[in-house]
């Protein structure tokens, strides 16, 4: 008679459209959402090339600032495989206009052989702009600097015969030289994306409750009428309760693999190498849902769109906490409030996953393990009650 | 004014949502104010830079320490690798700097020795970067020559004073009218989703066939009866329109008292009467209730993501784009961007918010059109 | 004559309100019992708390001799229920919701098969085997509601208000399949505010009101208890006052109401009243044009008992 009943429960389930579309395709519809607006994310951060201006005016024309101009020039090559700039030689009223119009990102003017930057407003590329102008005047300066030094050196050492040119030469060849050595130890990087397909997961964990609150409803006497025929009926109330949630739990498990293997195959999200743990947290994370729907549908007295609503509400909000529609909620919540988040079963979930993916201890993931498992069985027990009730005072 | 009063009881029912949805916004509207972090806003702001020292803190390494510290933001965590990793993970930190064992000996040395970094390699990190890179070139090039460590220090200072005069031309408060953009189209989300389904909600209840029937064979004129609910849904819209501009000013501030803000306004305005139509149709073409929140969500979330309200615009790849075009929200969320940009208002500079306004006032009245043909039809089959 | 269920001294409270008071009845094996009374007399309650689902706080309950209680899984089995709502599964065909809820009593699949095919014949449903109850009309899901509570073939059988909103034909085939049942073995306790179907249906009458028995019996013994043995209709224009007296004065007369050309005798016992009559008018050569003459009905049991109607 369990398996009578667990095999009808699936049936009820699998036919009900309403389930299946929040446990199945939604997921997936979102998933495809997310990954159609992150695509880009990542290629975003290397940089365009910059629009600019020089000011042709008589300084520039000067061989004091020729350093300048030639540095200039070099980075606006079409040739030049790291190019900077795309540079353009023009009036300063054309410059003024040109900015105005946001054609360039600033432009530069030489007034009494110190460039001056003229910019709009302070983002990323007048930074670079501002930057690369440091840049050549300091090097600028390096370059007189040594060559005063080494020029100095030779006539105290008695050599009277400069050879300036080379001096020059070898200053230069020093100044230009990278040496810059910088070793990033960071661990993987912190990718913005992948907490948004977390809490995607979390997000369908926690909707498998709806599985779970049809079930209880049609177990139960006063859930409806369905309830009061099994009630009546020779059949142990916790077989039929575990069956048909047994079946809520597959069903959302199902669902859950699907959304996987969607997102690893075709939009080739990383979960991080440790299979097991992946599983571990997809099974906690899906009875924190399960147990969710079992407790709005024994603690709110209402109908069933009511509580359908209250759950969707409740989960959609809970993956907002942890980040679903900007990560920054995530960190704001995290830094200010955290006790939220520690309460938060969406946040559970996504954390969980995120701990897998970027430390390599694992203690916050078993505390977020934990977490799921104490926040699942307070739950079941605040049922229980409910549940296990079979006579009441009225139906 | 039965309907009326009928609409007021049934919206009483659905409150929760709004205030849902009402309460989602405002969170994230108001954290937002809290953070000076806004990814997109790049404003050359002092990074967050944590700094180990594994050397003493004398000569060179001072000075390196100094440099670093005058152009960051430092912040105190305790020397452990998990402290230090959840300092990064919650962006408390964007870059750490390892200064190795003999650092300052090294570099007298004329070597150069390896500094290892970690990095959230957002842009202030990148910034961070950038004066480090720039620091260690200076100092390496003139450790080759010059062997006195305080000549060094003040040959490596001098050059690092070699700054360009700067000249800011943009008068505009890009900080706060950043803020204001965000909000606003964070908002299309909350308005969209908010409007849609409480009116659906409230129309499917309407709509049900029995009560449809009584409504049709009833004395009050059934293009009547349509018009008041059309109207007391559009105060509906309204009435959460107005709700969103003043918690707007009250987030913003007094950037909303600009010609911006008026934009901010007008468009926002423009966009809930459009969510209106779209409510509507969608009314008419749902009846099912559960539907109705798939629906919702479905056409919600996706025009927010797709259209830039929750992943900035500048990050939203160009093809994604020009899909979004078929969307209102695209337009809605345009307008909101230039506004971060327009320094000076005239015809000439107003012409895209006018186009962008157009645009949404031609899909209200395609959805309007839809909306009357589809409901010419049900009425015959009904 | 074996009592298979005994209800003593049943009652339960609701707040203040006593929904059962007092009641006690047995129902006999083999019998049709009706349990009638207006809406809000117990009915539902009452069988709600026999079948274990509601508290009540006084009372005992003993089916088939032993105690019932929610885990009574041996007595259950010989149960079957039909609610006054229809209790199936959307997501269901008509097949599948008879084979679930037999399921939960059959373990066995052919013996099962067996009985809901059975089932189906038995409500006539063996057109719609397929269908989901959304296509169903209200009569044809009334059925299958029958058949989900009746297809292991119980040997007791509650039914509650089965027949409410349901149209002839299928009232006729329910009440129909009612009866077959009882001849297949069953006891049936019917619940219903329709006298004229517990008059067709029932053995046995018990009359309700307020939780309380009001009385107990046969429908003949029931209508021995009104007062009025014949009631009595004659259409006549312009009945003068003394004939009118005159008609008062004959033999078992106990009322006499002329109002709108109908003039309505009620006779309080007697069994040629009505041939007497005739011969009285012939003699005082009053016309008439229509006549006929009424046995009290249960509703005038009712209406005497508490003063209200049946179906208030």
């Amino acid at each position: 008679m369990f398996i009578h009943n667990f095999k009808y429960a699936f049936k009820t389930l699998f036919r009900n459209k309403m389930l299946i579309f929040w446990t199945f395709a939604f997921p997936i519809i979102l998933g495809t959402f997310f990954n159609l607006a992150f695509s880009n994310i990542e290629n975003s951060e290397k940089l365009d090339i910059i629009n600019i201006a020089i000011i042709d005016n008589e300084d520039l024309k000067l061989d004091e600032n020729k350093g300048i101009k030639e540095a200039f020039e070099q980075l606006s090559d079409e040739q030049n495989e790291d190019r900077l700039f795309y540079t353009q030689y023009v009036s300063e009223e054309k410059a003024k206009e040109l900015l105005e119009n946001d054609e360039i990102s600033g432009y530069l003017i030489i007034e009494e052989n110190k460039p001056k930057t003229v910019i709009k407003t302070n983002g990323i590329n007048e930074t670079i702009l501002k930057y690369v102008t440091e840049q050549i005047m300091q090097t600028t300066k390096i370059v007189e600097d040594l060559a005063t030094e080494k020029i100095t050196k030779e006539i105290q050492s008695g050599n009277i015969k400069i050879d300036y040119q080379k001096i020059y030469q070898d200053v230069l060849d020093i100044a230009s030289q990278d040496n810059v050595k910088i070793k990033n130890i960071s661990n993987t990087n912190l990718s913005y994306t992948m907490i948004e397909f977390y809490t995607l997961i979390a997000m369908t964990c926690l909707y498998g409750g709806i599985l779970g609150m049809t079930s209880i409803n049609n177990s139960l006497a006063n859930m409806g009428e369905v309830g009061k025929r099994t009630s009546v009926a020779p059949i142990s109330k916790g077989k039929v309760i575990i069956s048909s949630l047994l079946a809520s739990y597959i069903t959302q498990l199902i669902g859950l693999a699907i959304l996987f293997a969607y997102t690893i195959f075709a939009l080739k999200i990383d979960y991080g190498t440790n299979l097991p743990l992946i599983i571990l947290l997809s099974l906690t994370g899906s009875l924190a849902g399960l147990s969710l729907g079992i407790a709005v549908a024994t603690l709110v007295k209402s109908n069933e769109n009511v509580k359908t609503g209250i759950l969707i509400a409740v989960t959609m909000f809970g993956c907002f906490l942890s980040g679903m529609m900007g990560i920054t909620m995530k960190y704001i919540v995290d830094k200010n409030i955290p006790i939220v988040n520690k309460l938060n079963p969406a946040s559970m979930i996504t954390d969980g996953f995120y701990s897998l993916y970027y430390y390599d201890t694992f203690d916050r993931y078993f505390f977020n393990i934990a977490s799921l498992l104490i926040f699942s069985g307070i739950l079941i027990l605040i049922s229980v009650r409910g549940l296990r009730r079979q006579k009441y005072d009225s139906i | 004014m039965t309907v009326f009063k009928t609409f007021l009881k049934v919206l009483n029912k659905c409150k929760f949502v709004i205030i849902l949805y009402t309460v989602i916004l405002l969170t994230f509207g108001a954290f937002n104010m809290t953070t000076s972090e806004n990814s997109t806003n790049f404003v050359a702001s002092k990074p967050d830079v944590l700094i180990i020292n594994n050397d003493e803190n004398v000569g060179v390494t001072k000075n390196l320490v100094e440099y670093i510290t005058n152009n960051s933001n430092n912040v105190d965590v305790k020397n452990n690798e998990d402290a230090i990793n959840d300092a990064l993970f919650y962006r408390e930190i964007n870059y750490i700097i390892y200064i190795p064992q003999n650092y300052r000996q090294d570099i007298l040395d004329g070597k150069n020795p390896e500094i290892e970094i970690k990095s959230t390699g957002d842009y202030q990190a990148s910034y961070a970067e950038m004066l480090l890179s720039r620091y260690i070139n200076i100092e390496v090039i003139y450790a080759k020559e010059i062997k006195d460590e305080d000549k060094l220090i003040e040959k490596i200072n001098n050059t690092l004073a070699e700054q360009t005069e700067i000249e800011i031309t943009s008068k505009l408060d890009t900080d706060s009218l950043s803020k204001a953009t965000f909000y606003y189209n964070f908002a299309s989300y909350s308005i969209l989703a908010g409007a849609i389904y409480v009116i659906c909600l409230i129309l499917s209840s309407f709509n049900e066939t029995k009560i449809r029937k009584r409504t049709i064979i009833s004395s009050m004129n059934y293009k009547k009866h349509n018009r008041i609910l059309l109207i007391s849904n559009a105060l509906l819209a309204i009435a959460l329109w107005i709700f969103y501009v003043i918690i707007s000013f009250i987030i913003v501030g007094k950037t909303m008292f600009s010609i911006q803000g008026v934009i901010y306004i007008v468009n926002s305005f423009i966009f809930t009467i459009c969510a209106l139509t779209i409510a509507f149709l969608i009314a008419n073409l749902v009846n099912n209730k559960n539907a109705i929140n798939g629906i919702v969500n479905v056409i919600a979330l996706g025009s927010s993501f797709l259209c830039g309200a929750f992943v900035p615009v500048e990050w939203l790849p160009a093809s994604v784009l020009k899909v979004a075009h078929i969307l209102p929200t695209y337009w809605y969320i345009q307008t909101n961007e230039l506004m971060k940009t327009i320094e000076k208002f005239d015809i000439e500079s107003l012409k895209p918010v006018f186009i962008n306004m157009g645009v949404i006032a031609l899909f209200t009245i395609i959805f309007v059109i839809i909306t009357n043909i589809i409901s010419k039809r049900k009425r015959k089959i009904a | 004559m074996k009592n298979i269920i005994e209800v003593k001294n049943l009652t339960k409270e609701y707040r203040n309100l006593k929904a059962i008071d007092d009641l006690s009845f047995e129902v006999h094996e083999g019998e049709i019992l009706g349990l009638l009374g207006p809406n809000g007399s117990g009915k539902s309650t009452t069988i709600n708390c026999i079948l274990s689902l509601l508290k009540f706080s006084k009372g005992s309950i003993k089916i088939l001799g032993k105690e019932m209680k929610p885990d009574s899984y041996d007595i259950k089995k010989d149960l079957g229920v039909i609610f006054q709502e229809v209790a199936v599964f959307e997501e269901l065909t008509v097949y599948e919701n008879i084979d679930y809820f037999c399921g939960l009593y059959i373990k066995d699949k052919t013996t099962r098969k067996k009985y809901i095919k059975e089932a189906i014949e038995l409500v006539g449903l063996e057109e719609f085997k397929k269908f989901y109850p959304k296509q169903l009309s209200g009569g044809l899901l009334r059925r299958l509601n029958i058949a989900c509570g009746i297809a292991h073939k119980p040997k007791i059988i509650f039914l509650d208000e089965p027949t409410v909103a349901v149209d002839p034909q299928s009232r006729n085939s329910i009440l129909d399949g009612i009866k077959k049942l009882r001849d297949q073995g069953a006891t049936i306790v019917y619940t219903t505010h329709y006298m004229e179907e517990v008059e067709i249906l029932c053995d046995r009458i018990i009359i309700l009101d307020k939780g309380k028995v009001l009385a107990t019996g046969t429908s003949d013994k029931l209508k021995e208890l009104a007062k009025i043995e014949e009631k009595v209709t004659i259409e006549i224009n312009n009945l003068q006052p003394e004939q009118i007296e005159k008609i008062k004065q004959l033999e078992n007369v106990d009322e006499v109401n002329y109002n709108v050309g109908n003039l309505i005798i009620t006779y309080k016992k007697g069994k040629n009243n009505l041939g007497e009559l005739i011969e009285h008018l012939k003699k005082e050569n009053i016309k008439y044009n229509k006549i006929y003459s009424e046995r009290p009905t249960l509703n005038d049991v009712f209406l005497e008992l508490t003063g209200k109607e049946l179906r208030d």
